[in-house]
């Protein structure tokens, strides 16, 4: 099984956030970018895939301005995929969904895949739409809020779960189809030291953005204004109390009256 | 300058969701005098169009679709696209579910327009839309600018209100039923199990939010958090920690790995407050903390503390609730 992982640099959860010069953005000053959250689970997945399934490969790519798009993929390798491809950010462009679901179905037709895989969002901006997004631009089924992902390869067939308001979900698809990963089976793995030292010598292809250019057009782009910080946090009113009814009811009077939370 | 708004809405167990009544509020405003039509998928909608036709739109679409059951998000969004087109739409706005986010990835595509979820705040220009939406796990947020004509908006559960329902309805229209490209209708769906522990509330949409950790120490000391639940009509949730331990399924889960949570009121139950577990509750209005560590990083994010014992404060506070709500 061809299996393509895309995964998003992204900054440490624990990083300082703060505007750049221009207010418009996250200043990287001083941001580790790593792979997080949802993308880990995707790569765990895919290497999950991989290992059931004899003759399996697992390419990751990234697209994004350097070095960060190559750490992520190096970081991918490290855990054990078998090939990386960098997208490279076109310089002087932020690219907004329109861009980041024509490069994203560049790539996809460039390595035919029957498993596309992304986390369900990305942990910094938190947007959830690539994964739909992406499968309705290639014509291909695709899901997301997905769990629980095999494939059975008696009635080639993925099987998987998505977790919605109403329920949880139980789904067999037949490949090619795009997954937005809620988790996968498992926590997702650490690389082991000797693989992070063979992973900084792998091959990353390139795709050069010049190629990015000309697959995502000229057109109008979101653009972001402003990247606010909320106001500083004071730390909670603690509520005096000498006995828990009082607690209890001093925090019930705070609700109601003064956070207007519940009637 | 007044504007054509579409607001697809969604039926939840025969009932017309909250998050599509807090899309219409959004749309009325933002449509400046112009239309607001309501459209829903499928065929299984219950009592959902009488409820939308009084939601405070002008009307009503129904979109019968072929092989439906169940509606598909991304195979929806080529007949959205060209009712939007046909009915000039400049704007789609859609309320916050996990549907309704693969709807609306599918659906920029589709219609060839920005899309922007996790709004929280919309203002509509002449020639674009501004909207705020919170990033990195509401530790920061952007006001990002759509170009016009066209935009598509997802709205955070819980961030706009719902108009109360009007009177008069506005006329219900049933559409020619839409084929659907057999492509993408690959597969089946096979069953669905209702939400595990799920009597309340769903969580990643419910205004109030219950969380307990592993300050509750035992599996089953975790009903004092669902008894604080049920006083509130409230959703439950837990930590990490809590269904790492298998405590309670994955499903509970609130944090970077599990599900976001953006209610009116979030109350965290012997949780410390790892930032693993913040980004995934930190946009919610109001955060009340309960913790016997008053040094817990918790306190510093939340709105209001006690620094007390858990299993003394809790059963207290949900009799006081009861009684405040006349339960």
């Amino acid at each position: 099984m061809e299996i393509l992982v895309f995964v998003k640099p992204v900054p440490e959860a624990e990083s300082r956030l703060r505007p750049r010069a221009d207010g418009k953005g996250l200043d990287p000053e001083g941001v580790k970018w790593v792979l997080t959250g949802y993308d880990e689970s995707a790569v765990e997945q895919a290497l999950l895939m991989k290992e059931a399934l004899a003759g399996s490969h697992v390419r990751s790519v990234s697209f994004g301005p350097a070095p960060r798009g190559e750490e992520v993929l190096r970081a991918s390798l490290a855990l054990g995929c078998d090939s990386a491809t960098w997208v490279e950010q076109p310089p002087g462009i932020e690219p907004d969904s329109t861009d980041l679901v024509r490069t994203l179905a560049l790539v996809s037709r460039r390595y035919p895949a029957d498993l596309i895989l992304l986390g369900k969002q990305a942990g910094d901006h938190e947007g959830g739409l690539a994964a739909s997004a992406l499968a309705a631009a290639l014509g291909r089924p695709g899901f997301s809020f997905v769990v629980n992902l095999r494939f059975e390869a008696a009635r080639q067939r993925f099987t998987f779960q998505r977790v919605a308001e109403e329920g949880v979900e139980s789904w067999e698809v037949p490949g090619p189809i795009v997954v937005g990963l809620q988790q996968a089976w498992n926590d997702p793995r650490t690389a082991k030291l000797q693989n992070i030292l063979k992973s900084r010598r792998m091959p990353i292809e390139k795709v050069p953005a010049s190629e990015v250019v000309a697959a995502v057009g000229d057109h109008p782009r979101s653009t972001v204004e402003q990247f606010l910080l909320p106001p500083p946090r004071t730390g909670a009113k603690m509520v005096e109390f000498s006995t828990p009814e009082e607690a209890a009811q001093k925090l019930v009077r705070l609700l109601r009256e003064e956070a207007k939370v519940f009637p | 300058m007044s504007r054509a708004v579409l607001v697809v809405g969604e039926a939840q167990g025969g009932h017309l969701a909250r998050s599509s009544r807090e899309a219409v509020g959004l749309a009325r405003k933002l449509s400046e005098g112009g239309s607001v039509t309501g459209a829903l998928l499928g065929s299984e909608l219950g009592g959902a169009p009488e409820e939308f036709a009084r939601s405070g739109v002008d009307r009503v679409l129904l979109l019968p679709l072929a092989g439906a059951p169940p509606v598909r998000a991304v195979p929806s969004a080529g007949p959205l696209a060209e009712l939007a087109r046909a009915t000039d739409i400049s704007l789609i706005l859609l309320g916050g579910s996990a549907f309704a986010r693969e709807l609306t990835g599918a659906l920029a595509v589709a219609w060839e327009a920005p899309a922007a979820s996790g709004v929280v705040d919309a203002t509509a220009a002449p020639d674009h839309l501004e909207v705020r939406r919170p990033i990195f796990g509401g530790r920061a947020s952007q006001l990002l600018r759509l170009p016009g004509p066209r935009g598509i908006l997802l709205l955070r559960p819980n961030a706009f209100s719902a108009p109360e329902p009007t009177a008069t309805p506005a006329p219900i229209e049933t559409r020619p039923v839409h084929e659907l490209p057999p492509a993408l209708l690959v597969g089946e769906r096979t069953g669905v199990s209702p939400v595990e522990g799920g009597s309340g509330p769903e969580l990643t949409s419910a205004a109030i939010v219950v969380s307990g950790g592993r300050g509750l120490k035992a599996p089953e000391n975790f009903r004092l958090v669902e008894e604080l639940a049920q006083s509130l009509g409230a959703a439950v949730g837990a930590s990490r920690a809590v269904t790492d331990a298998g405590w309670k399924p994955n499903s509970y889960q609130v944090g970077q790995t599990g599900k976001t949570v953006s209610p009116q009121l979030y109350i965290a139950v012997g949780i410390s407050g790892a930032i693993q577990h913040l980004v995934g509750m930190m946009s919610a209005r109001v955060i009340v903390a309960v913790n016997n560590d008053p040094s817990a990083p918790i306190f510093r994010v939340a709105d209001y503390g006690i620094a007390g014992d858990l299993f003394q404060i809790l059963p207290p506070l949900s009799a006081e609730i009861r009684r405040v709500r006349g339960l």
